[in-house]
């Protein structure tokens, strides 16, 4: 253990609370046509209702849109598997609106562009006019660059952080009352599995932390990922931004992307998680990945603290969300969910969670060892 | 007066390569466009059977054919014209050229891309190379793509569009299909490939779908009966082939800078779906290049100071001008040779950063969404009061939501498509022009726009 996880251990940050940790709600889903709206203010319902959340608020939620719209799987639609599909998007929209949020922002860093989202949705085959009208104000922000924001913002991490002192952001991510991720229940070929808190690895921009970054200052233009500076360390983010503690620290993606991912979270808070688990594949995070397999689980996952909700899921996934490096899933990396309960984001522990509405046997859907 | 008579005759003919010698094979044909067979053999029952029908039959001959005995005799058998497909030696096409039209018949050339001559008028230009259009597909089955890229698409387009604005002749591509089963939406690719363009594909059926079509199976005649319907779909539209491409890209290119090859520069951009239009370099002319905003030269050191002057004016009146890197020389193309090899394509490299950054998101004729595993092709009427989008799928499955910006004003968009009705198509006012929402595009399509004038 390093001085810096002894730290997170000790720390103020560790989460250390007695009892029970936030609810976490499992409900069953059909599809994504009849009753899906049903299902979702069921889902939230068993959270003690939106209202409370949302009400007069301005609601950012973070979609999970992993890599490039032109990259399908078995010509499947993006949002049947790799992706968040576009009806539960606009279901959980239409909710915020009815629970009274003032303003729901839809915000990703979108694969290789900086350019409006809506236009990046409409390559994806989203119907953008549709998602527009789900709320009263609804609006899009690409956040892989500096979008229609007048600057960056710069959120740190807290004490026990391993890779960054802090990140800088679309400002989108600080003008929020409410943060949501919502996810997909997916593997992921370094991470293990990627759900509510490896969602969170989408908030940073390509401008500043891509492999085509500016050296000195972003690049607004960005058309690559984010390999070279987040997985493998070749090269540090923009020198407007706020670089690594320690550069001489292992370059193993294994060993950094969770701990990137825990820190975003941290210093990003979630304030609800959702996961669809409705239709998805297994076996990795898109179709560039061998052994994919599209499953149709029938399942929605929420709560109100990620690592609960991840620990859930990971659980309905057939997979000990307390498992160590070298175990199903993380057989390449570390565990996100323990690197972010350190960090004192949550609990990982099945035994602090409570789990409403479907237990997690009954709604168990094995992923692959 | 003959040579006229045969060239617009020979223009309407809808080619398949055909095996059976039965005469009653024939009756698969009724129905459909085709009325031109290529045949390597063909006994005199079946060239009565097919004269009846009034269809064309063409000897399809091979370099190594005894080509001073089919010339004496074809007129006789009562064939309509011979084939040269192949690389045929100069003196053996020279020889056939004086023949052939002596007799009434059509003499086609099907040579390999290298040898093309686009100053020669023959009835028909075509080759026999050409890539198997569809989605590249790895050695594990699934398409082939970059990590989080776009499908990459075999197509023979680039060198159809070069082909198209080069000459007026009709235009065939005879590239077969591979040896094993083929699915049947590789087969609509194949029509589509080629038809967006202008252009014809010479159907050709691989051995296993032949084979069970001949034994009139259930599902070799449906996958035939829906090659034909589109066939069909793009006959039923002649006006199309004389339509012109539209768009604010011009690139000059021709076959010493890479035209002749599949991949290179042309493709790259087509696959990006912004409209371009084909400007050989021999045509470059101020009309040629009319509208252009962005002009691409790939070959700047073989133009003439007339054409430097010419892009000289462009530039000053705003557009931007784009070339190929000073002093770079495409190699020739070899006869086996249909795709740029790994240094040509590194060679467009530079061009290509350039263009793209150049072309970011602007609206240079159409802008396109939720398109990738589709090729487009933008064409506007003689007298500019239509467009029609081509949209052809590679894919094995129907796209849907796709989403079109298109600027200027419309007055309406009906989407055609083989074996549908059309639809009647909602225009929408956005900061472009107009945006149009295509619900669903199965193998291939047109977004047909009247302009409001």
């Amino acid at each position: 253990m390093t001085r810096r996880e002894l730290l997170a251990l000790l720390g103020g940050g560790a989460y250390a609370a007695p009892g029970r940790s936030a609810p976490v709600a499992i409900v069953r889903a059909r599809g994504y046509e009849q009753g899906l709206e049903a299902a979702v203010a069921g889902l939230f319902d068993q959270l003690g209702g939106l209202g409370r959340l949302v009400k007069g608020k301005t609601v950012t939620i973070k979609l999970n849109l992993t890599g490039s719209p032109a990259s399908r799987f078995e010509g499947r639609p993006l949002g049947s598997t790799h992706y968040v599909h576009p009806r539960l998007v606009g279901a959980v929209v239409h909710a915020m609106g009815r629970a009274g949020a003032r303003r729901v922002r839809l915000v990703e860093s979108c694969w290789a562009t900086g350019g409006p989202m809506e236009e990046f949705l409409l390559d994806c085959g989203w119907p953008v006019r549709a998602l527009a009208t789900a709320a009263p104000q609804v609006e899009f922000e690409n956040t892989n660059a500096r979008g229609k924001g007048r600057r960056y913002v710069r959120l740190k991490t807290p004490p026990g952080a391993w890779i960054y002192p802090a990140y800088d952001l679309n400002e989108a991510y600080e003008q929020t009352d409410v943060f949501v991720s919502l996810a997909k229940l997916k593997n992921h070929a370094t991470c293990g599995v990627t759900l509510s808190l490896k969602n969170s690895f989408g908030i940073t921009p390509a401008s500043i932390y891509g492999d085509d970054a500016g050296l000195e200052e972003p690049n607004e233009n960005p058309t690559t990922g984010r390999a070279a500076v987040f997985h493998f360390g070749k090269r540090g983010p923009s020198r407007s931004a706020p670089q690594e503690f320690d550069p001489q620290s292992s370059r193993d993606p294994g060993y950094r992307v969770p701990r990137i991912v825990a820190e975003l979270v941290a210093a990003r808070p979630v304030d609800l998680a959702v996961i669809d688990g409705i239709e998805t594949v297994t076996g990795g995070e898109g179709p560039w990945i061998d052994g994919l397999r599209f499953v149709q689980p029938h399942l929605l996952i929420g709560g109100l603290n990620p690592v609960a909700t991840d620990a859930v899921a990971m659980a309905v996934m057939g997979y000990d969300p307390q498992a160590v490096r070298g175990t199903p899933p993380f057989h390449r990396a570390d565990n996100t969910l323990k690197l972010a309960e350190a960090l004192g984001v949550g609990s990982a522990d099945l035994r602090q969670i409570e789990v409403r509405g479907l237990s997690i046997e009954q709604a168990r859907f094995p992923f692959p060892a | 007066m003959l040579l006229l008579w045969l060239a617009a005759s020979v223009a309407t003919w809808v080619p398949a390569r055909w095996t059976a010698q039965d005469p009653q094979s024939l009756e698969l044909l009724a129905g459909t466009p085709i009325n031109c067979l290529l045949m390597e053999k063909v006994s005199p029952e079946f060239l009565a059977a097919a004269s009846s029908r009034g269809l064309a039959v063409l000897l399809t001959l091979r370099p190594e054919a005894d080509l001073e005995a089919v010339l004496h005799s074809a007129v006789h058998a009562g064939l309509s014209g011979l084939v040269l497909e192949g690389a045929f030696e100069q003196a053996q096409r020279e020889r056939a050229r004086r023949a052939l039209p002596q007799t009434g018949l059509p003499l086609i050339e099907l040579p390999p891309r290298a040898h093309l001559r686009l100053d020669r008028s023959g009835p028909i230009l075509g080759s026999y190379q050409g890539l198997w259009p569809g989605i590249r597909v790895s050695e594990k089955g699934v398409a082939r793509a970059a990590p989080t890229g776009s499908p990459w698409l075999e197509t023979n387009t680039g060198f159809l569009r070069y082909l198209r604005a080069a000459t007026d002749a009709p235009i065939w591509i005879a590239n077969r299909p591979p040896a094993g089963p083929t699915s049947m939406e590789r087969y609509l690719a194949a029509v589509a490939d080629a038809a967006i363009i202008g252009a014809r594909w010479v159907v050709a059926l691989d051995p296993d779908f032949d084979g069970r079509l001949q034994r009139r199976e259930a599902k070799a005649l449906a996958a035939w009966k829906r090659i034909a319907e589109h066939l069909k779909f793009y006959e039923d539209h002649p006006e199309w082939r004389n339509w012109k491409p539209s768009g604010q890209l011009a690139i000059i290119i021709d076959g010493t800078s890479g035209a002749l090859l599949a991949n290179g520069i042309v493709d790259m951009i087509a696959v990006r779906h912004v409209p371009l239009r084909v400007v050989p370099r021999q045509r470059l002319s101020q009309q040629a290049l009319q509208g252009a905003r962005i002009i691409v030269s790939v070959d700047p050191a073989a133009l003439d100071e007339a054409a430097k002057q010419l892009l000289r004016s462009f530039t000053r009146a705003g557009a931007t001008l784009l070339s190929g890197p000073p002093g770079w020389k495409f190699p020739a193309p070899t006869v086996d040779q249909i795709t740029l090899d790994e240094k040509g394509i590194e060679s467009l490299g530079e061009i290509w950063r350039e263009v793209n950054s150049v072309l970011g998101r602007r609206n240079l004729g159409a802008r396109l969404f939720n398109v990738a595993g589709m090729l487009s092709h933008l064409l506007a009427s003689p007298d500019g009061a239509q467009l029609v989008l081509h949209l052809a799928n590679f894919t094995s499955y129907p796209v849907e939501n796709i989403t079109v910006h298109l600027p200027g004003s419309y007055t309406r968009a009906r989407l055609l498509a083989p074996g549908e009705p059309p639809r009647e198509l909602a225009l929408q006012q956005i900061e472009e022009g107009v945006a149009i929402e295509i619900e669903r595009v199965s193998s291939c399509a047109a977004l047909l726009l009247d302009c409001k004038r």
